[in-house]
């Protein structure tokens, strides 16, 4: 069985700097892994590899099987990838519906000559791109808020509402770029609740990058932890907390 | 071979005059990080305040420059108060802010048409325009003479200003990031009103000589203004000594192309040399490519 | 009398709505600004004047011909251009428009140069222009309201999110170009039938200036938005004919004024919905609050 993501020996240099060093890793189909480490520790970077933002100096990124080193950002996302962001990037201005609806558009898709003329395929999926939209908000609660502004909403409900348009685009890989990142502890406890039920109910295969370890150790069966661009450690949570490279890399060497 | 360096010579005094519009237009771009589209208006200012003292006034050449280039740097700080600061404070959208230049430049032209006419007015041969000779048998106008070493020693102080001074110390530090030197207790509105009157002091001596190149209409600011725009894209948008390159190349393109190809060929140089930057190295010769975190 | 002047005006106000509806497509939809689009018109202009004059070809395809022209031209020269981001790209439509401009003034042959083409077919009646700004306003609207709207939205807000949502931002920068070019292209050929003549100065920068203008005072990312400001602007100018010199000032104070005051024009990004007129008039009279505190 291919896996969903893999990482072959993946090294990005940005002049000097070596960002990612070496990078091997596989996230099976369906899993739910978590990707921890120390801030300025490569794991964004690693985002924008797979996602194409960023071209690998050396190595080979596969999604199901199939080398995607070339290819630009929008074709990686058109094979069943998603991402959300550390720092939100909503159209603010938009309001909540036409922020999922951009993203539930790309499965319902018409031609040039029907959209300037509102006819043939049109209606049906315009009808289907807003049906599905607003059921998605439902599920994520955001239903009532459908004509908001996105940026007018509160901060947990933004990046509720980032997952939300990054699953509309119907992901079989979603990454999560610190999801729980600026939320107090009962609203890391919704958006554990949120993460479970859609990697249940999607059959996604999420890769999550978090620093809220309580977050990630409940909801990760599967941890990689990076410093320095390499991966230091992977296993099960338990693996992890006792892993001594990791413990170095977020307390310190023991003397 | 004269007329080569013959050219060559214009092309040098040309450019140096450019340099001095587009040094200031680079300035400006530094900070601020937006395209001043008025710019070119504080040359015009400059030009008809030199040209009133002279005609009006019958004052001496150096009073009416002083009073020109005071009174350029007053009205760039004015506009600057009246349209930028407003939107500034307001929004980090730089768009606007442009669009706001771009009305302003037009007001700035349009006002001198409405009220004083927008026929072409020739400056009173106060600057000498003597040709000598120079070496191989070319000469030179007293005039190019006299403009290039001007805008050299203006180009000096400035250069002295950013780098020995305090304010200048400031100004380098907006460049890079203006909200971090204004956290480091640089005042920042007066830091920008210098900056900007810096700017239009330059483009005042600029738009004396210009003036008497071209003589002074309202429009000269804008035409001047696009070619400013040209020389500080080639040489790098916010870069100084890219501002001053991109001139000198701007002026001796210009001035090879008119005397070589056909004087029309002159302007469709400038944009040949726009758009071939453009599409071969946008940062342009000495600019700094911003790449954003994702 | 009275009706052909009247007719007169509503021919030139739909001539300017179908060249405003382009730019708005591309500056204010797409988020890029431009100040080069009167170059499309005149491509658009002399392409149908050609066609007409020279060849005897039939208006109505003359007409659709001059918009492939522009369209095809935007199309070709965006691609290499559209990689530019933010002011790069603006100087560039700048040296666009200006090249254009300089081309045809001294492509002597073909386009008569700076002296204008004159003796075109005044084929553009007022159903005509009419005619073409309804089909084209429609085709418009439902193009903003449609999967390709959300896209050049999306483009607009955040081309980094966009192009992560799946969407080739390149593509659909340089598709928004390519319409916007047809749109402008066609109120060119229009214009070209509606004065008998057309001049390379009036497509210049100033031409270009004043189409942005009506975009930004009629809101950026409004399409009805758009037509009402060009509607209140064709109007206000008319009425200052007779001091016509007073038009430019106008439309810079336009600019200067909405940035520093109102940047998002009369209508923002909202279209005038029925829904959003009723909340017009629904704010001031508010239902008390449900129990939350006033």
């Amino acid at each position: 069985m291919t896996a969903a993501l893999e990482l072959k020996n993946v090294s990005k240099l940005f002049g000097g700097i070596q960002a990612v060093s070496d990078m091997s890793f596989k996230i099976e189909s369906g899993e739910l892994t978590g990707l921890i480490g120390p801030n300025g520790a490569g794991k964004t970077t690693v985002f924008n590899l797979v996602t194409g933002v960023y071209d690998v100096t050396s190595g080979d990124i596969e999604l199901k099987g199939r080398n995607v080193n070339k290819l630009k950002t929008f074709e990686v996302i058109s094979l069943g990838v998603a991402r959300t962001f550390q720092n939100l990037r909503l159209f603010a201005a938009s309001s909540v519906l036409e922020n999922v609806m951009t993203a539930a558009q790309q499965h319902n898709k018409y031609g040039f000559l029907e959209a300037v003329t509102h006819l043939g395929r049109w209606r049906s999926m315009e009808k289907q791109t807003r049906e599905e939209s607003m059921a998605l908000l439902e599920r994520v609660g955001l239903a009532d808020r459908a004509g908001q502004q996105a940026g007018t909403l509160p901060y947990g409900l933004q990046r509720r509402l980032e997952i939300a348009r990054a699953i509309s685009l119907r992901p079989e890989l979603l990454l999560l770029d610190e999801p729980a990142a600026g939320m107090n502890a009962e609203e890391v406890v919704q958006l554990n609740a949120l993460i479970k039920d859609i990697h249940g109910d999607f059959n996604l295969s999420i890769l999550l990058i978090e620093h809220h370890m309580d977050m990630v150790m409940e909801i990760c069966p599967h941890i990689i932890c990076m410093n320095f661009g390499a991966k230091i450690a992977e296993g099960t949570p338990w693996e992890i907390q006792n892993h001594p490279e990791v413990l170095k890399a977020y307390l310190g060497a023991e003397e | 071979m004269n007329t080569l360096i013959q050219q060559i010579v214009n092309g040098l005094s040309l450019g140096s005059v450019y340099a001095l519009i587009a040094v200031g237009y680079s300035l400006v771009y530094s900070i601020l990080l937006f395209s001043n589209f008025a710019h070119g208006g504080f040359l015009v200012v400059g030009g008809y305040i030199c040209y009133f003292m002279l005609r009006s006034l019958e004052a001496g050449i150096w009073i009416s420059s002083f009073a020109a280039l005071i009174g350029a740097g007053v009205c760039a700080v004015i506009v600057e108060r009246l349209a930028y600061k407003p939107i500034r404070e307001r929004t980090s959208v730089t768009l606007y802010m442009l669009i706001a230049s771009m009305g302003m430049s037009i007001v700035i032209e349009n006002i001198f048409v409405v009220t004083i006419g927008g026929r072409f007015r020739a400056l009173p041969p106060v600057v000498p325009m003597q040709p000598i000779s120079l070496f191989a048998g070319a000469t030179v106008s007293a005039f190019d003479l006299l403009s290039f070493v001007t805008s050299m020693i203006f180009l000096a102080a400035l250069q002295l200003f950013l780098s020995r001074t305090k304010w200048g110390l400031a100004i380098r530090a907006a460049s890079y990031n203006l909200r971090t030197a204004g956290l480091m207790g640089v005042n920042v509105n007066r830091l920008i009103s210098i900056v900007f009157f810096v700017a239009g002091l330059l483009a005042a001596v600029g738009g004396i000589f210009l003036s008497v190149r071209y003589t002074l209409y309202p429009q000269l600011g804008s035409m001047i203004t696009t070619k400013a725009f040209v020389a500080a894209v080639i040489g790098g948008l916010g870069s100084l000594p890219g501002a001053v390159a991109g001139s000198l190349i701007l002026g001796l393109s210009e001035m090879l192309a008119a005397g070589f190809i056909s004087s029309q060929f002159r302007d469709i140089i400038v944009f040949g040399l726009l758009i071939v930057t453009l599409i071969v190295r946008p940062t342009g010769l000495f600019g700094k490519s911003v790449g954003e975190k994702v | 009398m009275l009706d052909g002047y009247v007719g007169g005006i509503v021919t030139l106000l739909a001539i300017n709505c179908v060249a405003a509806m382009g730019v708005s497509l591309f500056t204010g939809f797409t988020g890029i600004f431009t100040l080069g689009h009167a170059g499309y018109m005149a491509i658009g202009a002399y392409t149908t004047a050609i066609l007409t004059v020279r060849y005897g070809l039939h208006w109505l395809p003359a007409i659709v011909a001059g918009g492939l022209a522009a369209m095809v031209f935007a199309y070709l020269i965006g691609i290499p251009t559209l990689r530019l981001v933010g002011d790069y790209y603006t100087i560039a439509s700048l040296g666009l428009g200006e090249t254009i401009r300089l081309i045809i003034e001294n492509w002597n042959s073909v386009t008569r140069g700076a002296r204008g083409y004159p003796g075109i077919d005044s084929f553009t009646t007022m159903p005509v222009a009419v005619g073409f700004m309804l089909v084209l306003a429609s085709g418009m609207f439902f193009l903003v309201n449609s999967n390709f709207g959300r896209a050049f939205k999306a483009c607009r807000d955040d081309y980094v999110a966009a192009s992560l949502l799946g969407f080739n931002t390149a593509h659909y920068r340089v598709f928004s170009l390519a319409i916007s070019g047809f749109y402008c292209g066609v109120a060119g050929a229009l214009l070209g039938g509606f004065m008998s003549f057309i001049q390379p100065v009036m497509f210049d920068m100033a031409k270009s200036t004043e189409l942005v203008s009506i975009v930004v005072f009629g809101g950026l990312g409004s399409m009805s938005g758009c037509l009402l400001g060009t509607t209140i602007l064709t109007i206000i100018t008319e009425f200052f004919r007779p001091i016509s010199q007073y038009r430019m000032l106008i439309y810079g104070l336009v600019l200067v004024l909405v940035m520093v005051l109102r940047p998002e024009g009369l209508l923002g990004t909202n279209e005038l919905t029925p829904a959003f007129i009723k909340g017009l008039f629904s704010r001031g009279g508010k239902q008390p609050d449900d129990g939350a505190s006033s």
